[in-house]
Formats: structure tokens, sequence, C-alpha cells
């Protein structure tokens, strides 16, 4: 969105031909290049953006990692890796170019020989390829190995750049565990990088549809007069997967779905969702107006705490007709562990537009479906001439995966001499519409981080005032007295029934997902 | 009924004036097996025999990717005969995501004789309502040209490479252009086929402090292929606008220059080869070459810059296919006006 991020001079020949900035030359230096987020995302990204053309040919990536091994067992496993996962075809004629643009740095993230060396490769990258001093440092590494990492790139002089080159450096979630951890977190960071400098990843922004809620509230003119308490009865978000823990037990045991959920993805798919029009589509002007959002949060007592939010905990049920075990029963997983799977929460945003206009959001692991979809639930028609007996609210859906798209439900009268009325449905299929399948989310953020555009990255304040509201329901959930229950449900189940009667207090539903 | 097809045939005939009724009772029909979409009217217009039934093959395979209503019209202004034919049919297809069909509906016509003056009349009649019309344009255009019909279009369509005299034919499409009431898109599919050639010498130029390369480009070859000079020369027409290059020497025996804002000579080599519409393009600018070739595989390009302390890094990019199904896939995904084109288009006036 940011159309001339770091670029002090124009391209003339670029006229026309791109709507974005342009991605720069580079080194891409992957801090954990042998996990599975390099295997499964960054390298199949990278590669299609390379098919795509739409990656300057100087790019160079460089995965850091302990184990040892060459750059040809390093090429050879990443070209298994992309041919495994990537969304297109991998093709030899390509690859071979891009597999030279792949090298392997083994190094301990605690060592400093390590990356004085790294420091002398990509000096000597910069050279020989292109990339003019430019480095964008991917941390797809466990949060414990920020401090080593960052401290070593700082003491090499790497997260300074000559003078028209940059540095970046891209932190993937969880940005901290709370609050104090994040502030800690973000300490570590910005002593060695600026927030300038600094992209944490929020994959669901990249999404197409996320990106679309501000395209269909700002360049709509229809929408945007009734997106207000005086029109909107409340606002649903749901994202609900039918997987269990899966491998990630050791990681989620210590989060939980607010955590790893709430905190980040739903509260930034709300705060575009719920935020004023922005005065540009510069990144910080669409941050500064997705932080007042957070800001204006409502926040809860612990009392208010037990009655606005639900936790809850698969146990032993059925997805799709084959049994799954309970959480409790998973691999590396305690057996009394009181990790929430999922969670249900009532929020109130505490500003002129939504004054008075509920939140519900839900987020749960093992429930029937899987899907991530936002519901604006508009007031309900005067009861009057044909709403006396049925009489249905207008919902518009944004669906955000999968089947991206955008339905309104209405009112219409049912064929016959009678006026009876009935719920139809207005839909819109991205997949219908447009026949070009859309970028993974990951290609739009390794682009937008090179072109230097901010535009889908978490701020610090963003994160910071995130964690600052889910911390009270944390330390809610924590107390020793009086803390909230957790609830289980059945796998296969929409979670609790207290999620339902969360909103059922309020004469509300759940909509039918 | 109207058949359902994934093959090429022109559909079932339908009189002309029940055309939305079986239009009707196509989708009725078929409401649950299939979604029909619709984002634009595109009409295709030619004159050459045997044009419909091609047309058709290329609508089948455009609404792959780009679901509208098309009305393929096919016309023979020489025909003694005074006749309207029409037909009705709808190219399906399952999503990327799997599953759904989705279809899109084909009306054509045919009209004889004099019956070629009812076009804009048979246009407007069978547009989807709301949605913009494209008309892709496939002969030389008309003089004069209908202004009823350029009223109504949104973008207009055409190859400049089939034009048998470039600036009369552009002069007649930027008249209509003026005289229409609302503002047309002009859409060269000669342009679009430079697409990916255009963003492979552009990339070499993004990094700022590549930009001073501009001002030392010595010359610069461009190879084109048999009967694509126009593409050749629009290509030169863009980096002489793009660049403020002004013409010094029109192009004569395939060589021209330019002088840039400093008045300093860029000469221009034009080669016919045996290729793809444009070949090989080097730049040449103090010492460092940029250029860009055809790769073996025909679907890439190679580009590479190499210079006296560089080392030549070959990279592949997609190159543009030449097929008019690409090049309208491609040119359906733009949006916005062309300005850039048209300032290209100017430079190359001035070169012919």
């Amino acid at each position: 969105m940011n159309r001339a991020a770091d670029q002090s001079e124009v391209n003339p020949l670029r006229e026309g031909l791109s709507t974005r900035a342009v991605p720069q030359p580079c080194s891409v230096v992957i801090f954990g290049a042998t996990g599975d987020l390099t295997h499964r995302k960054l390298l199949p990204a990278l590669y299609n953006l390379a098919a795509d053309g739409e990656l300057p040919p100087a790019v160079t990536v460089i995965g850091f990692a302990r184990r040892e091994k060459s750059d040809d067992d390093f090429r050879r496993e990443m070209e298994e890796a992309v041919r495994k996962f990537s969304r297109q075809t991998v093709r030899d004629e390509i690859w071979k170019t891009f597999g030279q643009s792949i090298f392997y740095h083994r190094s301990d993230f605690g060592d400093e020989a390590g990356f004085k060396s790294l420091a002398e490769r990509l000096d000597k990258i910069d050279k020989e390829r292109g990339t003019r001093g430019n480095r964008l440092f991917y941390f797809a590494v466990a949060p414990d190995q920020f401090e080593p990492i960052l401290k070593h790139l700082k003491a090499v002089g790497l997260n300074k750049a000559c003078e028209g080159s940059w540095a970046r450096v891209i932190i993937e979630k969880p940005f901290g565990s709370d609050l104090a951890s994040a502030r800690e977190l973000n300490r570590v960071v910005s002593d060695a990088f600026s927030e300038e400098q600094t992209y944490r990843i929020d994959h669901f922004l990249g999404k197409e549809t996320a990106q679309n809620i501000l395209v269909l509230r700002f360049a709509n003119a229809i929408f945007e007069p009734l997106w207000n308490t005086r029109y909107i009865d409340h606002v649903q978000i749901t994202a609900a997967e039918t997987l269990g823990v899966e491998g990630r037990a050791g990681y989620y045991e210590g989060a939980g779905a607010l955590r790893d959920m709430v905190q980040n993805h739903l509260l930034q798919l709300l705060c575009l969702i719920a935020m004023e029009a922005p005065s540009d589509l510069r990144a910080d002007s669409i941050r500064d107006e997705k932080v007042k959002v957070v800001r204006c949060l409502r926040r809860m007592t612990a009392d208010e705490v037990s009655s606005n939010v639900v936790r809850g905990q698969y146990a032993e049920g059925a997805i799709n007709g084959q049994s799954v075990p309970g959480y409790r029963s998973e691999n590396n997983v305690d057996p009394k562990s009181m990790t929430d799977t999922f969670v249900a929460l009532r929020l109130n945003i505490d500003n002129w537009r939504w004054w008075d206009v509920p939140i519900y959001m839900r987020v749960g692991k093992r429930l029937p479906k899987s899907g991530t979809e936002i519901s604006v639930h508009f007031k309900k028609a005067p009861f009057v001439l044909f709403n006396k007996e049925t009489n249905e609210a207008n919902v518009l859906v944004i669906r955000i995966q999968p089947d991206e798209g955008i339905s309104l439900r209405m009112q219409a009268k049912m064929p016959g001499t009678s006026f009876r009325i009935e719920p139809v449905k207005m839909d819109f299929h991205y997949g219908t519409s447009f026949g070009k399948a859309s970028p993974e989310a990951y290609e739009r953020l390794l682009l937008d981080a090179m072109s230097g555009d901010a535009t889908l990255f978490a701020r610090r304040d963003e994160v910071e005032e995130a964690w600052a509201f889910i911390d009270v329901i944390e330390n809610a959930w924590s107390e020793k007295t009086n803390a909230p229950e957790l609830s289980f449900y059945p796998a296969g189940s929409w979670g609790p029934e207290e999620a339902d009667e969360l909103l059922a207090r309020d004469g509300r539903a759940w909509r039918r997902f | 009924m109207p058949a359902i097809t994934e093959n090429y045939s022109l559909g079932q005939p339908v009189e002309i004036g029940e055309i939305h009724k079986e239009l009707k009772k196509l989708w009725q029909e078929r409401e649950n097996a299939m979604t029909r979409a619709s984002l634009i009217n595109l009409a295709l217009y030619s004159e050459k025999p045997g044009s419909l039934e091609k047309n058709t093959q290329l609508i089948a395979r455009i609404t792959e990717n780009h679901a509208c209503r098309a009305l393929v019209i096919g016309a023979n202004r020489k025909s003694k005969e005074n006749r309207v034919e029409a037909w009705l049919n709808a190219h399906c297809h399952v999503t990327h995501a799997g599953g759904k069909q989705i279809c899109s509906e084909q009306l054509s016509f045919s009209l004889e004789g004099p019956c070629v003056k009812l076009l804009p009349s048979v246009v407007f009649s069978h547009l989807d309502s709301d949605l913009p019309l494209y008309l892709w344009w496939q002969d030389d255009f008309p003089d004069p040209m209908d202004p009823q019909l350029w009223a109504w279009v949104n973008r207009l369509i055409f190859d400049s490479q089939t034009w048998k005299d470039f600036g009369a034919q552009m002069h007649l499409v930027e008249t209509a252009q003026e005289e229409a009431k609302q503002r047309i898109v002009l859409c060269d599919l000669n342009w679009t086929r430079l697409d990916k050639v255009r963003h492979a010498i552009a990339q070499f130029f993004d990094h700022p402090a590549s930009h001073h390369h501009f001002s030392k480009i010595e010359n610069l070859k461009i190879d084109y292929g048999s009967g694509f000079k126009s593409t050749a020369l629009l290509l030169l027409g863009w980096l002489g606008a793009q660049l403020n290059w002004k013409v010094n020497e029109p192009a004569r025996n395939g060589s021209c220059r330019f002088v840039d804002v400093n008045n300093h000579k860029i000469d221009i080599e034009l080669r016919q080869r045996e290729a793809g519409p444009i070949g090989e393009v080097t730049i040449n600018s103090s010492g460092v070459q940029f250029r860009v070739i055809p790769a073996q595989c025909e679907d890439l390009l190679e580009i590479s810059r190499s210079g006296e302390n560089e080392t030549a890094l070959p990279q592949m990019m997609p190159a543009q296919s030449n097929d008019p199904v690409d090049l309208m896939t491609q040119e359906l995904l733009r949006g916005g006006p062309h300005r850039v084109y048209l300032r290209a288009v100017n430079c190359v006036r001035q070169l012919l």
C-alpha cells in the first residue's frame, strides 16, 4: 500500500507496470533455516515470487542454522521442500537459477565468530550478486533465540546498513507471552534495530480478504454510513479449526488459544473491521488507526472476565466421523493441563462509532469446520409491515479463509400470493469472480518487507496494547481464588455450552457457520 | 435446451428476440449444479471468415480466468444476403479451488449484408446490466467509426500489430476516444505483448544507484520476429517516452537515433531475426551491458547485467506468451488508463 516506500528516486520505466512499491535486491538471511517454517512457507514463497518474476534477480537467500551442511546439501533440501509445498509446479529452468541464489551458513546462534563470518560472506555476496548492501533478517526461530542473534548481529554491525542501503528484521509470532515479555522482547529487538527496521509478521494480514476489508469499507460508499452503532447490532469473529494441537504441544501448552490466536490474528482482524478511515495509505497512517481500536477496547475487571470470557478445552469426540482423543490425551500434553483450546469473548469498543455494539469472538481447535469469518449483524428493521412475524437481520459476512469472499443476507418475498418473507444470500466468491489464484500470504509479506512497506506488519504499540488487554484475562484465569472455570467440549462440537450462553444472555446466538 | 459445453461449438441456434428467454431457461435448469458468473461484457467483433468458431475457442479459454458475458460477432459486409443469426451456449470450468463449476454465457451473432449496421443494436440489447463493456475489435477500424457504438465502450481492445497503417488507424481510434462521451481506455494487445520484456528491462533500474545509467546509454539493439516491427517500435517508443528522449533520426533501414535532454546521442539498431515478437534486447551504458534474451524454453526470459568489474548472473523471468488468449488474460488483469502507452504511441509517430 505504501507506494513510495524507501525509494528516493522513482524508476521512470516502472510507471504503469506496478502499482506497488518495488522490492529491492537484497540478501535474505533466514535464522532457523532447517525448521518447518522455512521448508513449508518461506522457501516456497520465495520460489513462487521468483517464478512469477516478482523477485529482483539479485535476491540471495542465506540459510543460517546449527546443523552441519554444505550449500549444495541445503539447496537439495530446499528443492525437495519447494517441490512439496510450492503452490505452483517447480520448473527446472527456474530452479536452476533460483537454486544458485541459495546459500547455507552454519553457526550457533550464540557464536559471535559465526556472525563475523556471516558479515564477511554478505559483503562478498553484495559484490558478486549485486545485493547492494540490503539485508533482510528473518527470525524463523523461537523467541528465546532472538536475544543472542540480535546481540551478535549488533556486535558485528549487521544491524546497520551503509548509506543508501537498508537492514530489516522480520520476526515471527509469538511476540511475547504477556505484556511484560512483549515489552522485554521489543526492548531486545529495539536495542539492535529501530522500529522502522522491524517487521512483525502476522500472516493473517497477508491474506487477500483481510486486505479487502479496507477496500470493502472505504472504496464502497454504501457501507460506511451504516458502519456504526446506529445500524450495527453486533459483530462476530470466528476462527475455527478441525485440527487438534498436532505437533505443537510443546508451544501450545504454554500459550493456549487466547495467546496463540486472539492476541494477534483476531485482534488484527477486529482492528481492520473497527478502525476509522486512515488519512492516506501510508503504513503508519493505517497502523495509527488500528492501534486506536485496541486502545479503545474496554478493559475487564476479574469479575467481568468471568462473565465475558469462556475458556474451554476439547475432550474426546469425533471429527468428520472419526474418533479423536481429548486434548489431555495428546502427545506431550500434561494429563491435567488447564490450557485453553477454545475461547469465546464478548468485547466492547469504547468509542462513538462502536458504543453499545458488542463484539463476540470465538476461536477453537477440534471444531466441526475449519474457517475464519467475520460477520457484521445489522439491526433489525422495525417490527411493522412485513416484519411482524419473521424478522431476520441483515448479515454481512466476510470470509477470510477458506473460500474467500463476501456475502450479504437480506429478506425477500417468497413467490406466491401471500407475503411470506424468507432470508436470501447474495454471495461473492473470489474464486468464482477472479480466476487468478491469490498469492500465499507469505509471498505478499516477504515482498512488502523487501519494498519497505510495513502496512501489513504489526507495530510495537499495537502488539503491546493487545497484550495489555489480553493480560487482564490471563491474570483472571490464573488467580487461585475465584478463577473462571475451564469448560470441556467434545471434539467436533462448537465449543462448550457456556459459549452459547454468552450470547444467549444478550438475546443473540452464534451465526451458523 | 441450449448446450452447456466445454467444446467449441456455437451452441444452439436461437431466435434473436428469444435470447433473454432462452438464457433464463438455460440457467434455471442448471441452477443447482453450477454457478453463473460475469464480471464484464466482452464483445468480440471480426469480419474474417470463420471468426465465430475461432473466437468461440478463444472465449472458452478466456473464461477459465475471466468470467464474462461474451458477445461474439461475426460480420460479412459484402454478403448479398441480409441476415442475422444467433446462438447461445455456456462455457463451464471448475474453479482453481476445485469443486465448483463456474459458467460464463456466450451469445454469438452472425451479421450479413446491410445488417452489419445493426452492430450497436445487437450489442446494446444483450449487455449484462451494470457491467462494463470491453470491445475487442479484431480487424482494422472502419472510417468513419460508429460513434453510437463507441459511446458505450469502456475498454477498446485491438492489436496494432495487425494494422496495415499504424498512423491512420491510431488517428481513428484517438478521434473516436475524444468524441466518446465517456472515457474509453485503449488496450493494445501489441502493448500487452511487451509487458514482460518491459518488466525485465525496468527491473535493471529499480535501485536508485542504477539511475545514473539512464543518462549514459550509448546504444541499444532490439531484435524482432517477422511481422513484429511495430512491436519493436512500441518498445522503443516506450523507452524514448519514459526517458525523455527526442527523435533525432527517424527509423530507416533498421536504425534510428534519439537524443536525450543533454543532447547526448543514443543509436538504435532494429534487426529482424528468427525470433518471437521480441528477441534479444541489449542496452549499453558506460561499460555495462543490460541484456534480455528469450530463454531456450521460450516462456522465460534470461536477463543479465554485465560489465568490466561485474560478473554476469543470468536470471530467469516469465516471458509474455504471444497466444491471443494469454494476451487477453493478461490485458484483462490490468486496470486503469494506459497513459504510458499513449506516450509511447506519440513517440512511435515521430519514429515513423
